[in-house]
């Protein structure tokens, strides 16, 4: 038999018991209507965003920049990306189930490797480095595995884990921001009525060195927000002013406000890219090494309307001042 | 969106949605549950843009996405695979049919994503050079070549033993 043949024949017998569930439909629109902030950030999280699907919104900013801040001559050698990323913290994995942690590694833009009785199939109960240490992007994190217990928690049913990704766990590297009007260094004075800090904060989730939070509306769920923005300093600053030349490149003309330059794009998932239906997001430049973007929901965006929802951009972009 | 765009989605997902996991499985070389997780964010994207690629041949564009998010998947997933699909040393044989399907999965795996996405619509999905060429967005020849080397490369790994594949 030709070996195309054997091959596909393989193929076939390794698919043929996959059905997809009936519940997807579901769970696609469920997707849909989750602006989740990692859905932006998946814009920055670019190759990660297929998996970042199901970790929490931290991760998924941690594996961001890793994969982003090269540019596309990045993606091709994955090696060559590493070299000038900044370094990541370790999630922590300890008290998962081997193939989660993986997962979850994976994810955040390490390479693990599996020691100890419990194999793949066990539970981690150690983990080098630590979680929360800063290691740079693919390092290998040992996972030491003890069987499971077979008086331990199974694994969760598929929807409890589900369930799981409506309670991500939030990110404060600011700690306390108060109304989170004030951070990295400037002070938002406008923001639209009805607004509240999204008690949430990232630092360096989009280059570094960056600052990041978010305001919601009253009932979002956590994790989720209405007007996220990020302060860019240094080599973020940089990075974000070749974004903002790529804008340009596709057709994009800043327009004034309040002194300044301000692109505002519908920031597409890709990095750098405007797309038709994505984010609406505003990106200046406020002084040498200093850059600020704002982005407002596409589910905000339409629920106050395209005419409104623009001019309160605007204000929250004229409102910025550096702080004091 | 419109109800009838809503109920034209669910049927198009109750046609496709088995034939594009599977896609995904194969690409990607994921297990059913992350491969599931892939499709779902892939769809997402072709239900997003719905009422607008409904009439305009939504199949080969859902394709397209599935197979572009599998590679990309495929490349992460890189390091962990090999961890996770080693093959344990005393596995005992199974029938010989089994075995072989087993080894020529494994190589397939081992191969560069982009090549095993060749094979997979190639000779799995039966698609022409020139389908394949379209939905990867490359030349003709890259299809042909990529196949010859993807084959060229199985073959090579085990011939050793199977010196009957042709």
């Amino acid at each position: 038999m030709r070996l195309e043949e054997e091959l596909a024949e393989a193929m076939e017998a390794h698919v043929a018991g996959v059905r997809a569930t009936p519940a997807m439909g579901g769970a696609i629109r469920r997707r849909h209507r989750s602006h989740r902030l990692r859905f932006r950030t998946a814009g920055v999280a670019l190759a990660t965003a297929a998996v970042a699907g199901a970790v929490p919104v931290y991760l998924s900013l941690n594996a961001g920049p890793p994969a982003t801040v090269s540019g596309p001559a990045a993606q091709s050698g994955q090696g060559t990306a590493v070299a000038v990323v900044p370094d990541v913290a370790v999630p922590e994995v300890v008290g998962m189930q081997t193939q989660e942690a993986l997962a979850v590694l994976e994810a955040a833009g390490f390479k693990a490797q599996i020691e100890g009785d419990g194999g793949d199939g066990g539970l981690v109960v150690q983990q080098t480095p630590a979680a929360g240490e800063k290691v740079a992007p693919g390092h290998v994190v040992v996972l030491t595995s003890a069987p499971p217990s077979p008086t331990a928690d199974p694994k969760p049913t598929e929807d409890a884990g589900r369930g799981g990704e409506d309670r991500p766990s939030i990110p404060d590297d600011l700690g306390d921001l108060g109304d989170g009007r004030r951070f990295g260094g400037v002070e938002f004075t406008y923001l639209p009525a009805g607004l509240q800090w999204g008690e949430g904060s990232v630092k360096d989730g989009f280059g570094k060195t960056s600052y990041s939070t978010w305001w919601q509306e009253d009932g979002l769920e956590p994790g989720m927000y209405s007007v996220q923005a990020v302060v860019y300093r240094g080599q973020a600053a940089t990075e974000l002013g070749r974004r903002m030349k790529g804008y340009r490149d596709q057709g994009a003309r800043p327009v004034e406000i309040g002194g300044e330059r301000v692109y505002i794009v519908r920031a597409g998932e890709d990095v750098g890219q405007i797309e038709e239906e994505g984010t609406p997001t505003a990106v200046w430049t406020e002084s040498p090494g200093l850059a600020v973007e704002v982005m407002m929901s596409p589910d905000y965006y339409a629920r106050l309307g395209q005419e409104k929802a623009g001019a309160e951009l605007k204000r929250i972009v004229e409102g910025v001042v550096p702080g004091r | 969106m419109t109800e009838e765009d809503e109920a034209a989605f669910d049927e198009f997902l109750a046609a496709r949605s088995t034939a594009l996991l599977r896609t995904a499985i194969l690409v990607c070389g994921a297990s059913q549950h992350d491969a599931e997780d892939l499709v779902q964010n892939a769809l997402e994207k072709v239900y997003r843009h719905w009422s607008r690629i409904r009439h305009d041949n939504p199949e080969s564009y859902a394709r397209r996405v599935v197979v572009n998010a599998a590679i990309s998947a495929a490349r992460r997933r890189r390091v962990i695979q090999e961890i996770t699909f080693a093959r344990p040393p005393d596995t005992p044989a199974a029938s010989p049919d089994v075995e072989l399907r087993e080894e020529l999965m494994t190589e397939l795996r081992r191969l560069p994503a982009r090549m095993r996405a060749v094979l997979v619509l190639r000779y799995w999905e039966d698609l022409s050079e020139n389908e394949t060429a379209a939905l990867m967005g490359c030349s003709t020849g890259t299809v042909k070549s990529q196949a010859a080397r993807g084959l060229a490369r199985i073959r090579e790994r085990m011939s050793p033993r199977e010196g009957v594949l042709g």
